[in-house]
């Protein structure tokens, strides 16, 4: 995950993407009270985090039943900690299987859009997506991201496992 | 639950089998009908050595074949694929755009063929830069942009500007006259060692056995040869438009890879278990070693690394 901290360099040097600050973190929620706790959990250690941490979170419950950690925070390194002590909780409740996977968002002034890094668990790597509309993405963009970053971090190779994640809910709706 | 993995697992292997094949059908195609002459030459030139004729005159018979093979090579290859010479009548947006290309970087403008097919694929054929000819399916025309079709006929235009369809035939003929060589080597020695008794039951299997190494070895050196012209077309090619990126993102539509982008969501992907299966189906590197073409993310990712750089 620490990859990013000089990951994000790269990108902004050769594709002039900046990280927007905003991050998240989903995983899919089962019922009962085991589950209830550790979001508490999560919540209360978020929480006490905050002074120090310059990070503000909130929750989502999206459409298909998977929990949304969101993170905005100004520096890079406290927003990848926000996803990295979570990410411990989780699997130390005994989640692990549930975690789907973490999202860093960028943004390239000039074009306009978020364009992401995504960060498969099951896979343990990277892969890039840049999204244009509703059920559209820009594979042209998303293979230049490849390029840029590929041999830095752990990527995905295999463009056919670059499985979308359509309507992020990184931007508050209303 | 097991049932549904194994469907997933058919659904996968389906969908990839498909993909391989259209890179490789006009391929194929071509590979038969000349495999199909060079085996005509062998069994023709066997009988003449056989029936006692002089290694001499056989080499001079073999000499003229092979001549007559590079003659019409352009007629053969266009004749096994179904390809028509087209005027610029018939299409003049895909004269203009090889025009473009070639006035931008002075080469001379090949002759174009068109096949009419819906899988998209391309090839150059020709001698000398003079007398080529550009071919492109329908398909091709269908499926890509005009900036990505702009980059495959470069890549073309490039193998056509370093020759080589001239070093493959070269390379080729090595194998051919190696195996000549051989064959007559052989008969030179059961004269001189068994009295002229050529029928022998081990005799005959050791040709077999040569001539099988022969073959394997000079296939696996064409083939080696071939990717390396592949990567460096790539690279000329994409010099040639200033758009590596056009042509990656061309390949991959070729390649089917394009169409297997996945488009369902990541979520819905994950009750499917897909992670635990898409791994065991990797297993690339006997391919890499007998396939004429670089595996398409290699090729795409130095084209990347061109785009990555130039801009």
């Amino acid at each position: 995950m620490f990859s990013i901290s000089s990951a994000h360099v790269t990108l902004e040097v050769k594709l002039g993407l900046k990280v927007t600050g905003r991050c998240a973190l989903t995983f899919k929620a089962v019922s009962g009270t085991f589950f209830y706790e550790m979001e508490q959990d999560i919540k209360r250690f978020l929480g006490s985090l905050q002074p120090e941490f310059d990070l503000a979170f909130r929750t989502v419950t999206d459409s298909y039943g998977y929990i949304w950690i969101v993170f905005e925070g100004k520096s890079i390194e406290d927003l990848l900690a926000g996803l990295t002590a979570t990410g411990d909780i989780v699997e130390e409740r005994g989640f692990s299987d549930q975690l789907l996977a973490a999202v860093i968002e960028f943004a390239n002034e000039r074009q306009g859009g978020q364009q992401y890094l995504i960060y498969n668990y099951r896979r343990n790597n990277f892969y890039p997506f840049v999204p244009t509309g509703h059920k559209t993405r820009d594979i042209e963009q998303e293979m230049k991201m490849m390029s840029a970053v590929g041999e830095e971090m752990l990527f995905e190779k295999d463009m056919t496992l670059w499985y979308p994640l359509w309507d992020l809910p990184l931007r508050s709706r209303g | 639950m097991i049932i549904k993995q194994i469907r997933h697992k058919v659904h996968v292997y389906a969908k990839k089998a498909p993909w391989q094949q259209r890179d490789n059908g006009l391929t194929a195609r071509i590979i038969v009908s000349f495999a199909v002459l060079t085996i005509l030459y062998m069994v023709f030139l066997s009988v003449l050595a056989y029936v006692g004729f002089g290694a001499i005159p056989t080499a001079i018979i073999a000499g003229i074949m092979i001549m007559a093979q590079w003659y019409f090579s352009d007629k053969i290859v266009l004749w096994s694929t179904g390809a028509k010479i087209v005027s610029r009548e018939q299409f003049p947006e895909l004269h203009d755009l090889v025009e473009r290309i070639v006035a931008r970087n002075n080469l001379p403008k090949p002759r174009i063929a068109v096949i009419n097919t819906k899988m998209p694929n391309a090839f150059a054929t020709g001698k000398t830069p003079k007398s080529s000819i550009v071919t492109v399916t329908t398909g091709l025309m269908d499926e890509l942009e005009t900036e990505e079709l702009e980059g495959v006929i470069a890549h073309e235009l490039s193998h056509i500007k370093n020759r080589d369809v001239l070093v493959l035939t070269l390379a080729s003929l090595f194998s051919t006259v190696a195996w000549y060589l051989m064959r007559f080597s052989f008969y030179g020695g059961m004269y001189g060692g068994y009295g002229g008794r050529r029928d022998s039951g081990g005799g005959i299997a050791f040709v077999l056995l040569v001539a099988v190494f022969t073959w394997l070895v000079s296939f696996l050196i064409i083939r080696a040869i071939s990717r390396y012209r592949e990567f460096a077309a790539n690279r000329d090619g994409a010099l040639m438009t200033g758009k590596p990126s056009k042509l990656a993102s061309a390949l991959l539509k070729i390649s089917g890879t394009m169409k297997r982008m996945p488009t369902q969501d990541l979520r819905q992907m994950e009750s499917m278990n897909a992670f635990f299966i898409i791994p065991a189906l990797s297993g690339t590197s006997f391919t890499n070693l007998f396939s004429t073409h670089p595996p398409v993310d290699q090729r795409v990712k130095k084209l990347m690394e061109m785009e990555a750089a130039m801009s």
